[in-house]
């Protein structure tokens, strides 16, 4: 039997940690059942306002610090994610779910502006710029996309002037992040992925993994003196399967064990030599990090501080029996924090560093703390005219959650808010005690929903609504037009129980595929071809019968002589013509 | 001008009237040629995978090895759990199938149909694509019992092994949902309805863990014991509910895969044999359309095709050499050109009519048939129609301008009237200036009260319990086939039908027939042509009257001529060619029938409302009319 203890968490730890220094950046590893490892690399650069303004740059990339400056962004949030986290198995998310995104890109900023129309235009701008600094294609965040969530989000910075920000947000969750989203991504850090954790982020290893989310903050932060920085945090959280990615990049193919590496059930009665019931080991798996990410850290990035809190930049929250080996050459520190169960490792600089955890029959385990929520989204019915949306949020704790619905939704999806229902599954009471609703626009802009709820201890909600599929014109197709569209995940935040930091607590259902009616392309095609013709015929006729005279070979001067005497002598017969008509008029 | 005139002059023709019934006979003659032509090479086409994104065969496959040691320890397990309560059952195979990390549920359901209870559990698990984003699924479906009601063992354990060896792969861009099935029809049919949210929560319980839009679905069917049998054989099935078909990419990705890359030979509609001749092609076309006609589901993948998630059934047949991890493999590669669709399958055709594994017919060659079969209804409709509006006797063909054969004498005379307007006189004769009228009133009566009679049967088999089914079938058939000349008969005492009435009957009648089978041709177009086949006759049917027969006739002649007409309604009456085809084909009736009912509740058939509200109701029509000529 496994004996738990309870897991101190972890990210409160890393956030108040980090942020004294000018530069900092902390991997933590967390081994998650069945074989999973979350790996969660957090960096964070801090410029002073001064030397921003006057754009001295030293941790702060200068690329993105004067976009910002451009499009007069006071804050902003930007987020890649692939996968879907597994709470039921993994437990609460990282960083409380407020650093990640829906599926595809997700971005949001408060921008400085005199009015909407402005700070649209420098919304514009700033996806724009950024677009071709991600390579993501965030340019498509067009009005349709963006809304201006109204209870979602709330700050993180310290803004003086908050009144005067406009807060923009736009999905795009069909957008894929891949490795040319990560290279600029990394080119932000000042170790650019050369040294220090950032060695570790490899595009095979961070796409292979089961749930990936990169993030990037920007925020200001004021001390009481009045003295603020700008705050940036980047952030990769991933879940890596264990066995998927200790397979060799050589290799990578999952063939069949031979049958002696098979442990077999030998006690069942069909045993035999051709015959295995497999057994699941229940011991650990063992992993070491140039397996995982295919190559070991490259030494200490030497721009994070030496001694300290923050030299510990490599952590691993294990129960304190599992044995953790460091292999460097270099000297290194361990120090054991939080009742041993969190071990952190003071990286030697210049030489590479590696951990090693070898496969371990465990008697006490770690704790996974339950999520508050647990929340999936599915579209309901079929056909190509109607269909609905169920959302379903189930709460297992023994307290009432108060939260923050928010649903973006693209126009060509027409919500009936009339069918709009909350049912709770041991009470009769309506959950929904706010409503912000701003119908969609077409081609203009989308649905902005925002419910605030409250779901008792113990219970479930079921949010249901029916909507309408419009039909797009021809153009608006895009090209694998059969595969439907997507709709953007819904962001939930909790209210209470909230965070107690500013970031809050945020839980992102997964994104929906919406099948719309699709023509068959090939009949635009025809009908182009058809009218084309019937055009050529019959245009081509009828201009002939108008424009043409038809007279008697006869009647044709000079007709009956041919070669180039006629024709020389057709020549001159109609300038003798033009000119007797000249002169006839004169 | 000219050419106008004496057209519009032919308007009024005796002539033109007797023309209708060789078009429609003619057309009747096309249709079913038509699709006599179709299996030959020059009107049929070899198969083609339409959707490039689907690289049939492309990949290697590796389920071999220990993977062949575990299968056999899953037969083992499943072959144990044969004789369990359904919940031990599942319980056992949801713990496998957890003990590979998926995420299983359970599903309830239970099903009233015909005073039977089919109720049973669905035990399934999601596989998360590590690529994927919850958007789209696809579905690997092993029933506990197959359509011949036999335990699926190694279909399940192939399921549990495949289970188990496709979590290993980081590949997958689409969850992949496996389902272990109760039943072969109802169970997937609750679970795909209560994953599309459209269930009764009375009957089928929610499904507690959902995925992405489906987008394909592959069933297994292979009922070998614990030890095993190997195969000669794929039978790939693919009909859906209502003649609803899979995407024919699907098919032919399943037929290129097995037959190319795995070397196993496929066959289609039970053609166990199938050299490529004529006569195979036909049959095979042949016992599509009788598949498809029927409308019932023909495995586990049939209810998935109604909710456009195309899906197919590979059972084993035969003995020879394939064994379980040939189908094994040829799953995982069907599987990873699934996994490669970007698109749902949409590229190639819905609507086709395969006669081998490898040719078939698209609807555009194939749909002329049936129009032009349901065409001859029509044409006989106007044909009637305008009959009806003739004067009782008609001017003998007024448009001929050569001089009458034979002299005129005194009898033939038609009655002339002088027309005065104005100054100018004109003679004309007097039928020409006589207004018919149309008598509606009866057989619009008739006609709806036939059709609102047709919903008694169609409520009484689809909810009579399934013992009273089969007598209820024999007195129908018995009432049913007198129904025509009894009605003929109290017509006839009571209110005595003019011909015109009769003809009218029979117009209306045929035009709604018409107008049905060309619509339910795009839809099921094997129902319609079978439908428009037996219903043939009913064109050359007439009421013998004697006005309207040829005046030579006597009136034995007449009666002999409705009695043959009668006689050949009668042998037309839809419940006897039914009864007829079960005793072809000797299965039983009563079969059929609970089958039909379990259709109508579970799955949503709709076949016998086309039987009952389209069919019959036409068919009585025409009985009555040519029973008519027995009472004048």
């Amino acid at each position: 039997m496994l004996s738990f203890r309870s897991l101190i968490f972890f990210h409160a730890l890393v956030a108040c940690v980090l942020g004294s220094s000018d530069y900092a950046e902390r991997l933590l590893l967390r081994p998650l059942p069945q074989s999973a490892l979350l790996a969660s690399f957090n960096f964070r650069s801090n410029e002073s306002f001064t030397s921003f303004e006057q754009q001295n740059f030293r941790y702060f990339p200068r690329s993105l610090a004067q976009i910002l400056q451009h499009a007069g962004t006071k804050e902003l949030h930007l987020r890649f994610s692939l996968g879907r986290w597994d709470a039921e198995s993994w437990g609460e998310r990282p960083h409380n779910g407020a650093r990640e995104g829906g599926t595809g890109v997700e971005l949001w900023a408060w921008l400085d502006a005199e009015n909407e129309q402005e700070a649209f235009s420098r919304w514009l701008t700033l996806t724009n710029t950024l677009s071709g600094l991600f390579c993501a294609s965030l340019n498509f965040i067009d009005a349709t996309k963006t809304i201006r969530p109204v209870m979602s989000f709330q700050p993180e910075g310290d803004h003086p002037n908050l009144s005067q920000l406009h807060l923009l947000h736009g999905t795009l969750p069909h957008e894929v992040v891949c490795t040319e989203n990560l290279t600029p991504f990394l080119k932000l850090l000042p170790c650019k992925g050369k040294a220090g954790i950032s060695s570790l982020l490899d595009g095979h290893k961070l796409f292979d993994a089961s749930w990936q989310t990169m993030s990037i903050d920007v925020r200001p932060v004021c001390e009481a003196s009045g003295e603020c920085i700008l705050e940036m945090e980047q952030t990769v959280d991933m879940v890596l399967d264990i066995d998927r990615s200790k397979r060799p990049r050589d290799n990578p193919i999952p063939r069949p064990l031979p049958i002696e590496e098979i442990e077999c059930d030998t006690s069942k009665g069909y045993n035999a030599a051709d015959t295995c019931y497999p057994l699941h080991g229940s011991a650990e798996p063992d992993f070491s990090l140039s397996q995982l990410f295919g190559r070991p850290i490259k030494g200490a990035c030497p721009l994070t501080d030496s001694d300290g809190e923050n030299a510990n930049t490599v952590c691993i929250n294990t129960p304190p029996e599992r044995t953790v080996h460091a292999n460097t050459t270099g000297p290194y520190v361990e120090s054991r924090l939080v009742a041993d169960t969190l071990r952190c490792y003071k990286l030697p600089t210049g030489a590479d560093f590696d951990l090693s955890l070898p496969s371990q029959q465990m008697t006490t385990g770690l704790m996974l703390q339950p999520p508050s929520l647990f929340a999936a989204r599915h579209i309901n019915g079929h056909g190509q005219e109607r269909g609905s949306i169920q959302t379903t949020i189930r709460n297992p704790t023994s307290s009432a959650v108060d939260f923050i619905y928010l649903e973006s939704l693209p126009w060509f999806m027409k919500p009936y808010i009339h069918t709009l229902r909350a049912r709770v599954s041991n009470s009769l009471e309506n959950p929904i005690t706010e409503t912000f609703y701003k119908p969609a626009v077409d081609r203009h802009r989308g649905t902005h929903l925002e419910l605030r709820m409250l779901i008792p201890a113990s219970s479930t909600l079921t949010l249901t609504y029916d909507f309408e599929k419009a039909i797009l014109r021809y153009t608006e197709y895009p090209p694998d037009a059969n595969r439907g569209f997507d709709a953007a995940p819904a962001v939930i935040r909790l209210v209470s129980p909230g965070s107690a930091d500013r970031k809050g607590v945020y839980i992102r259902t997964t994104s929906l595929l919406l099948p719309l009616p699709t023509p068959d392309f090939s009949m635009p095609y025809n009908v182009i071809i058809l009218t084309s013709t019937v055009m050529a015929l019959g245009f081509g006729n009828i201009f002939n019968l108008l424009v043409r005279r038809i007279v008697g070979a006869d009647e044709v001067p000079g007709a009956g002589t041919g070669g180039i005497r006629g024709v020389i002598k057709g020549k001159v017969e109609r300038l003798r013509a033009l000119l007797g008509g000249v002169k006839k008029n004169t | 001008m000219a050419l106008i005139s004496s057209l519009l002059a032919l308007r009024k023709d005796a002539r033109i009237l007797k023309l209708p019934p060789y078009l429609s006979a003619l057309c009747i003659v096309v249709g079913v040629a038509w699709l006599l032509v179709l299996p030959l090479n020059e009107y049929s086409r070899n198969t083609y995978v339409s959707e490039n994104a689907l690289l049939p065969g492309q990949v290697h496959t590796y389920f071999t090895g220990s993977e062949h040691n575990v299968f056999r320890a899953y037969r083992h397990e499943v072959h144990a759990l044969v004789n369990s309560p359904v919940a031990e059952r599942n319980q056992r195979l949801g713990d496998i199938l957890r003990s590979h990390n998926l995420k299983v549920a359970t599903q309830r359901y239970e099903y009233h149909a015909s005073g039977r209870n089919i109720s049973n559990e669905n035990v399934y698990a999601v596989l998360q694509g590590p690529r994927a984003d919850a958007t789209e699924a696809i579905v690997l479906i092993a029933a506990w019992k197959n359509m011949l009601d036999q335990d699926n063992m190694s279909g399940v354990a192939l399921l549990l092994t495949l289970a188990r060896y496709f979590k290993r792969w980081s590949l997958w861009s689409k969850d992949i949902i496996f389902l272990i099935s109760g039943d072969s029809t109802s169970g997937p049919q609750a679970w795909v309805d209560a994953y599309h949210n459209s269930h009764d929560p009375a009957h089928v319980e929610h499904l507690a863990i959902k995925s992405g839009a489906l987008q394909g679905a592959v069933a297994l069917d292979y009922p070998a014991g614990p030890w095993g049998h190997r195969f000669e054989k794929l039978h790939v099935v693919y009909d859906g509910v209502n003649g609803q078909l899979p995407n024919l990419d699907l098919f032919n990705t399943a037929v290129n895969i097995a037959n190319g890359q795995m070397g196993i030979a496929c066959t289609l509609q039970r053609m166990w044999k199938h050299d490529d001749s004529y006569q195979d092609r036909m049959q095979t076309v042949f016992r599509g359309m009788i598949s498809q006609g029927l409308g019932h589901a023909t495995g586990p993948h049939s209810s998935f095709i109604p909710y456009h998630v195309d899906a197919l059934t590979l059972q084993t047949v035969g003995d020879g050499w394939h064994d379980e991890m040939s189908l094994g493999r040829t799953v995982e590669s069907l599987f990873r050109s699934l996994n490669n669709l970007l698109e749902h399958l949409h590229q190639s055709f819905f609507f086709y009519l395969l006669m081998g594994e490898k040719r078939f017919v698209s609807i555009g060659t194939y749909l002329p048939s049936a129009m032009i079969i349901a065409a001859s209804f029509t044409i006989t409709a106007i044909a009637l129609w305008v009959q009806s509006g003739r004067p009782s006797t008609p001017p003998p063909n007024p448009a001929s301008t050569s001089p009458p054969a034979k002299p005129s004498n005194e009898k033939e005379k038609v009655p002339m009237t002088v027309v005065k307007s104005g100054s100018s006189t004109a003679i004309i004769p007097t039928p020409l200036l006589t207004t018919t009228e149309r008598p509606l009133f009866l057989p619009l009566t008739f006609l709806t009260l036939t059709h609102f009679l047709s919903l008694l049967p169609l409520y009484l088999f689809n909810n009579l319990p399934s013992r009273l089914l089969t007598p209820t079938f024999h007195l129908s058939l018995l009432l049913t086939s007198f129904l025509p000349l009894l009605t003929a008969y109290a017509l006839s005492t009571t209110s005595r039908p003019t011909p015109r009435e009769t003809t009218l009957i029979h117009c209306f009648a045929a035009m709604f027939l018409g107008m049905f089978l060309s619509a339910l041709a795009t839809l099921n177009f094997s129902l319609s042509i079978l439908i428009g086949v037996a219903a043939a006759p009913m064109n050359f049917i007439r009421a013998i009257s004697p006005s309207s027969s040829s005046s030579e006739w006597t009136k034995g002649t007449r009666r002999a001529v409705s009695a043959a007409q009668v006689l050949l309604m009668a042998v037309l009456n839809p419940l006897l060619l039914v009864k007829g085809a079960t005793v072809w084909y000797g299965v039983d009736i009563g079969d059929i029938l609970v089958g039909a009912a379990e259709g109508w509740h579970v799955w949503g058939l709709w076949t016998q409302v086309v039987v009952w509200l389209v069919w019959w109701p036409a068919w009585v029509a025409g009985g009555v009319v040519a029973a008519t000529g027995l009472f004048v």
